[in-house]
């Protein structure tokens, strides 16, 4: 087993690097004949090399898991081709298109359109009891006419309402911060993408919530009253 | 132009002044260190009300300058604690008003984030911004400094305060330039067990913070949870930062706040920037921490571009965000 492991090894790292993220190397290649992504997920070197390398191999594996149940619920997820636990390698479909947020930076009007679809998947991996985790503009593809998300290195199976309102804070967050100028009409237009599948009230509200819950927000609350 | 800063929102009470070639006449600081226990509002507010002459006469003396010189006082409205807040904002009001000068509001985050760019000459970075009340990572977009990820509970300085302090080796929480904890970390290993948490792009340590606390009543050694502790408090905060890297395509990474004195942080940092190609600079230790140079740096800044208040309106705001702040000057100053 060994040796198959590290004759895959020197086979992957053959592959062009794609991408290097924050998270992992992402190599393209081919696997069993078809295009395929090779995400390795790093040991992070700046961190003790057993927190690492733990952190990697425990997010791999849940990785795999959320994809695996997210495709089954309908959600345009990558396909998963296979995993090996012990080199924090995942193996997935390639999927090609403009991230929503190179999209946001060049057209505004199709960003807004597409905040709704964003909203619509976030909404479905919630309806499963999946949290994303990190849904940035980063981590959806438009890709031939559709939009679909990645990168679920973050994602967990939960069915608590906070971390369902952290992934749309964080959408709202990671829409202030990189897209300030179109960020309301986004958000508004995931909403209501959000809002056709399930409530979006309550987990709005909540949002709201845990937006508030960072330190000096003037307009929180405390058991004292206003601030 | 010389302006005159004044520094008070947690243990330090700073005036110092500054002229517009940006030279520091003078950089006054009286620092309040428990005896025992943390930063206690009630101690620290009387302790800033017996030094504030004292050290708005020392200021003016070092720098050989007559309050008539000054042009403006610039004073931190905020964030911080309000009973030290008051003593800084009292000053600075009676200041302004007994001398007829413009009393400029500055934001204590703001003016942590305008020194480092000012020292580091790092002009358009993303920061991560660590120290006793704040932790988060910050990055200027379309005129104002936007909060990228921070702390869902204890800001990180907090939290390794309070840990060294509930278990016996602190204060003084920091000697010679040493944390408590990192200190007590040495020849310590890494332990399993302790949560690491990442949630998107925020942090938190109330758990971790819980969970060490729980594992030394469970028989750990000390040094091997301060180890532990401390490699996954900014283990975290350098991947936050690392995400807010990749979301912004900023190139430029600088460390600023009172925990930017910490060399494993600077390390990590350091190490993660090289990865990404992007340039990490700390901010010089001598101002990392709380000071009033950094009050005046942004008051001059925020005069200059027409940012002043009456007095009778400067009051303080405990809870005042960093992204609530106009920063016309960003391109143009320091």
């Amino acid at each position: 087993m060994e040796e198959l492991l590290a004759a895959l090894e020197s086979s992957v790292r053959a592959f062009p690097l794609m991408k290097r993220g924050a998270e992992s190397e992402v190599r393209l290649g081919t696997f069993l004949g078809l295009p395929a992504i090779f995400k390795y997920r790093l040991p992070k070197p700046y961190m003790h090399p057993k927190l690492a390398l733990s952190l990697a191999r425990q997010r791999s594996v849940r990785e795999a898991r959320v994809m695996l149940k997210a495709r089954e619920v309908g959600v345009p997820a990558p396909r998963l081709y296979a995993l090996f636990p012990s080199m924090s390698l995942i193996v997935m479909e390639y999927i090609e298109g403009e991230t929503l947020k190179e999209v946001a930076e060049k057209d505004a009007e199709r960003a807004i359109e597409l905040g709704r679809r964003a909203g619509t998947i976030v909404a479905r991996l919630h309806e499963a009891g999946i949290a994303h985790g990190d849904p940035t503009t980063s981590n959806f593809i438009f890709s031939r006419g559709e939009l679909r998300v990645i990168d679920f290195g973050l994602a967990e199976f939960t069915s608590d309402v906070e971390d369902f309102a952290v992934d749309v804070h964080l959408f709202r967050r990671a829409v202030e911060s990189a897209h300030a100028r179109i960020a309301h009409s986004m958000f508004s237009s995931f909403l209501e993408g959000y809002a056709e599948v399930r409530g979006a009230e309550w987990v709005a509200e909540r949002a709201e919530e845990i937006r508030l819950r960072g330190r000096y927000v003037e307009e929180r609350r405390t058991v004292w009253g206003r601030g | 132009m010389i302006v005159l800063g004044i520094e008070s929102t947690a243990h330090t009470f700073g005036v110092a002044l500054l002229d517009d070639q940006l030279k520091v006449l003078a950089d006054v600081r009286k620092q309040y260190v428990p005896k025992s226990g943390g930063i206690l509002p009630r101690e620290v507010a009387p302790f800033f009300s017996q030094v504030a002459g004292a050290a708005v006469r020392e200021a003016l003396g070092a720098a050989g300058v007559r309050m008539g010189e000054v042009e403006a006082i610039a004073v931190a409205l905020g964030p911080g604690m309000g009973p030290q807040l008051r003593v800084g904002a009292s000053v600075a009001r009676a200041l302004a008003a007994y001398y007829g000068k413009p009393l400029v509001p500055v934001n204590h985050a703001v003016a942590h984030i305008e020194v480092a760019r000012w020292l580091t000459g790092l002009k358009d970075p993303i920061v991560l911004y660590v120290a006793g009340g704040n932790t988060a990572v910050i990055s200027y977009a379309e005129g104002r400094y936007r909060v990228f990820g921070e702390t869902l509970d204890l800001p990180l300085g907090n939290a390794l305060d309070t840990f060294a302090r509930e278990v016996g080796i602190a204060p003084p929480y920091v000697r010679e330039g040493k944390h408590a904890v990192d200190i007590c970390a040495e020849g310590g290993e890494f332990v399993e067990g302790l949560p690491y948490v990442v949630k998107g792009q925020d942090s938190s340590f109330s758990g971790l913070l819980t969970a060490a606390l729980k594992a030394l009543r469970g028989g750990a050694a000390l040094r091997d949870i301060c180890f532990t502790f401390r490699e996954i408090a900014y283990s975290s905060v350098v991947e936050v930062l690392e995400r807010g890297l990749a979301l912004t395509g900023k190139r430029e990474v600088v460390l600023t706040g009172g925990v930017a004195a910490s060399a494993l942080l600077n390390e990590k940092l350091s190490l993660m920037a090289s990865l990404h190609g992007a340039q990490f600079r700390p901010i010089p230790r001598s101002y990392a921490g709380d000071n009033g140079v950094m009050i005046a740096l942004t008051g001059m800044a925020a005069f200059k571009w027409g940012q002043r208040v009456e007095p009778r309106r400067a009051t303080i705001r405990q809870r005042w965000r960093v992204d609530q702040v106009p920063v016309p000057w960003y391109y143009g100053f320091p």
